[in-house]
């Protein structure tokens, strides 16, 4: 996932909790600004994020700030659905933060502005030599189902497994951590 | 690895029947997929989009809007699978 950052060593003890009780690690953190899933950036999407008996779901409604054409969900917006619902699956699921290596997606159908979509991630299959989920990569695949479960996108992504001991300072050098 | 052509079509024969809403014998390996009655664009994909799920591959666009046939698209799996085992 690329839009998160990595959680300050503070907060590791409360943050494997989290991930205990089902919850993403930097659910701990008053003020992180992931445009994906954080309740704290006004610009974001705000995901939340169930259980799934396959993986990890989140059933979103995107108004029209997010529209394409009239009345249609922007395609680069569904790109985040998919990678955050992908990407937070893998962070619950191995405990290290994903980097998103690379990201496809089939569109099937039109999102519809204002519908409720719920978006099912699941973790790939793993084949000698391609990534599983022990390794340092991590692939899942995604779907966008309608109301009626009719698919309306599907997606394929490899993510880079990073411990956050080691993410941190990667996030740490960024120009923009000086600035605050 | 040994790929099994006719368990190819006979796979991708459910999955257009399932997607379009048709029977299973009504099919044949040369049936035009979009002569076939319900089929509309969005269905085509979804079966697309069914095909890469069930055999875990990523076929490129231009096969995807080149096929015309059963046959045609369990072609594109059969080298899709090939390549992979390469």
């Amino acid at each position: 996932m690329t839009t998160v950052e990595p959680l300050p060593a503070t907060e590791e003890t409360e943050g494997a909790r989290a991930r205990e009780q089902g919850e993403l690690p930097w659910a701990v953190l008053a003020d992180y600004h992931c445009f994906g899933c954080s309740p704290h950036n006004p610009h974001g999407i705000a995901l939340q994020f169930t259980e799934h008996p396959e993986g990890l779901a989140t059933t979103f409604r995107l108004g029209r700030s997010y529209e394409s054409y009239p009345g249609v969900v922007h395609g680069g917006l569904l790109g985040v659905v998919v990678d955050e619902t992908m990407g937070n699956l893998i962070v619950m699921r191995t405990g290290r933060v994903a980097f998103t290596v690379s990201l496809r997606l089939r569109y099937l159908a039109p999102v519809t502005v204002g519908a409720a979509f719920t978006c099912v991630a699941r973790l790939g299959r793993s084949r000698p030599g391609e990534p599983g989920t022990d390794g340092p990569l991590t692939s899942a695949t995604a779907e966008i189902l309608d109301a009626d479960g009719a698919p309306a996108v599907t997606a394929t992504a490899t993510y880079r497994n990073v411990p956050t001991t080691i993410a941190r300072p990667t996030a740490q050098d960024h120009p923009t951590a000086k600035e605050q | 690895m040994s790929i099994d052509a006719d368990g190819i079509i006979r796979s991708i024969t459910e999955i257009v029947a399932a997607e379009l809403g048709v029977a299973t014998d009504t099919l044949v390996p040369d049936t035009d997929l979009r002569g076939i009655e319900g089929a509309d664009s969005v269905r085509l994909l979804r079966v697309v989009a069914k095909v890469e799920q069930t055999w875990d591959i990523e076929l490129e666009d231009d096969e995807v809007f080149g096929v015309s046939s059963i046959a045609d698209l369990s072609k594109v799996v059969t080298a899709a699978l090939q390549v992979r085992a390469a």
